[in-house]
């Protein structure tokens, strides 16, 4: 377990005693999440025994943690209420939590046909998923990964899939919305915490405009379906959801995800490397420095959050070295390049998330505790903010003490560039408005961060203006 | 565009018939989840019967080609 997933945890975890539940691990009685002496747990009660011994007896755990789409436990002999607990797991930790919501469209895609995989598996095996929560799905290794080992249950012949509706709203729905309309409309999950309600998803994708079978059924007349039964119950001898039915549903809902596609136009971010003020020199010149104090620092260096990443090039530095980053940008286009090339590269050590820092994820869910705010997942034992404060500081007016005081708060080391009044991006930004940033000087950004931060490095790029630095948190 | 349209058409109408065939008198409340579980058992004979067609695909064209006289290439099975 690294130490930032150790912070994730610590942060995560609720309560007095010495085993602190999860807050997020509390719908499914199945079972829950606690941590103890820092140890990621998971409690399996007696009332999921016959679920859980079938996932095991029946090989489908084996099946599916060999193809890497279930998170491997191991179990283990804690002391426990044994009226209670039937087993507990010790799952092995992912390096980092994300969410739905900052994934880009490919991402979202990839775990929606992970989670259509293990259905299909759980199937052969005589089990079903009985939830289908994007939020149970994480990256691990650059690949989706079920966390959730308490999803399963055994498969009631005739029964309707109880995630059906689940996985339209996590899944489908926000995706026809990011392919047919617009890939901000991603966000919607944001706002609905249990996936974009299946009507919503409807009337925002006009069927006329957008006509694909296979949504017309499980967004439009889903959503009629919804409004026609809303407040009534099946009645007793209906009919019953053959096995064939079930598995043509499965299949026709991959078949539905796996043709959307979103071709994006060129974003003015997209093509912030081949048009911006670097001269190739300059560019050069700064990846060398930062690949230098890399190397200096990976024995120390286990996680990095690389704060407007792009398309991750200097994410990618962090990462070739075996360090686990995070490459985090506020363009859903730089996001999705930046994880496909990942996809192609086979790339483990890189998660690539859709972030904007004026406005990071906040804490969500049920008392705010269900779903952890950007800083709660931190500290990063390293950030890189490269070119990123003249657009703090311009573009969103935010003072150098604000900006110096989140970084402190989110990294124990950081790489940070500070961009001068005369750089032509800079200039770019005041072209169109008053210059109010009298205070904007480098001067007084080694004096704001100089109050949390200590300097360890300081090199000047050459040709540019720019300055880059490598700081300390101060303890 | 308008022969999809016209396939949207005759199919929203059998399927609007099939879903107000439902009496509405004889429930009480329930989750929401219930237009789900209905849909499914609605549409579950067409959306197997497609996947039915999909898995023996290459008999069906092969049959079909026999009948013609011609040849059809084998194609590769789905991975799962």
């Amino acid at each position: 377990m690294t130490e930032s997933t150790a912070t994730v945890l610590k942060h995560a975890a609720i309560g007095g005693s010495s085993d602190r539940r999860l807050p997020s691990s509390f719908r499914d009685p199945g079972g829950f999440l606690f941590v103890r002496d820092g140890i990621l747990y998971r409690q399996v009660n007696r009332t999921y025994q016959r679920h859980y011994d079938l996932l095991q007896d029946s090989g489908l755990y084996k099946e599916l943690v060999s193809r890497g789409l279930l998170i491997p436990h191991e179990e283990v002999l804690l002391d426990s209420d044994s009226q209670v607990a039937y087993k507990t797991l010790k799952p092995e930790v992912v390096p980092f939590v994300s969410y739905p919501y900052e994934w880009s469209f490919s991402q979202l895609q990839d775990t929606a046909l992970a989670t259509l995989q293990v259905q299909k598996l759980a199937l052969r095996f005589g089990m079903s998923l009985k939830d289908a929560s994007a939020y149970n799905v994480q990256f691990r290794s650059g690949r989706p990964v079920l966390i959730d080992t308490l999803s399963f249950e055994r498969y009631a012949e005739g029964a309707p899939w109880v995630a059906y509706r689940q996985f339209c709203q996590h899944f489908l729905g926000p995706l026809a919305l990011m392919s047919c309309v617009d890939a901000r409309l991603g966000q919607l999950l944001r706002i609905h915490v249990d996936g974009v309600p299946i009507d919503l998803a409807s009337r925002l994708l006009s069927w006329r405009k957008y006509f694909s079978f296979s949504q017309f059924i499980h967004l439009h007349l889903h959503a009629l379906a919804q409004r026609r039964f809303s407040a009534k119950a099946r009645p007793t001898g209906f009919r019953r959801l053959s096995r064939a039915g079930f598995l043509g549903l499965i299949d026709n809902l991959e078949t539905a995800v796996r043709k959307l596609r979103w071709q994006p136009q060129q974003t003015h971010w997209a093509g912030y490397y081949s048009h911006n003020n670097y001269q190739a020199v300059a560019f050069q010149e700064k990846t060398r420095i930062v690949a230098d104090w890399l190397d200096r620092m990976v024995p120390a260096v286990q996680s990095i959050w690389d704060f407007g990443a792009n398309t991750g090039h200097f994410s990618r530095l962090a990462s070739q070295r075996g360090i686990f980053t995070v490459s985090i940008d506020a363009d859903p286009w730089c996001v999705e390049m930046n994880y496909q090339q990942c996809c192609r590269q086979g790339e483990t050590q890189l998660l690539p998330l859709l972030l904007d820092l004026s406005n990071p994820s906040a804490a969500k869910g049920w008392q705010n505790q269900e779903r952890m705010s950007v800083l709660d997942r931190g500290p990063a034992d390293l950030a890189f903010a490269l070119a990123m404060v003249h657009h703090l500081a311009i573009s969103n007016n935010l003072p150098l003490r604000k900006i110096a005081e989140f970084f402190s708060r989110c990294c124990k080391r950081l790489v940070i560039e500070f961009v001068p009044k005369t750089d032509l991006q800079v200039q770019k930004m005041l072209d169109t408005r008053e210059d109010i940033f009298g205070d904007y000087t480098q001067q007084a950004f080694e004096h704001e961060f100089g109050q949390v931060f200590s300097l360890r490095e300081r090199a000047s790029i050459v040709d540019s203006g720019r300055t880059l630095y490598l700081m300390e948190k101060v303890t | 565009m308008k022969q999809r349209l016209a396939h949207a058409a005759v199919l929203i109408t059998i399927l609007a018939v099939c879903l107000c065939l439902f009496p509405t008198k004889a429930y009480a409340y329930l989750d929401p989840g219930a237009g789900s579980s209905i849909l499914q058992l609605l549409i579950a004979s067409l959306l197997g019967a497609l996947y039915a067609a999909k898995l023996h695909w290459t008999r069906i064209k092969s049959f079909l080609a026999k009948c013609r006289g011609t040849s059809v290439p084998t194609r590769k099975k789905s991975r799962l």
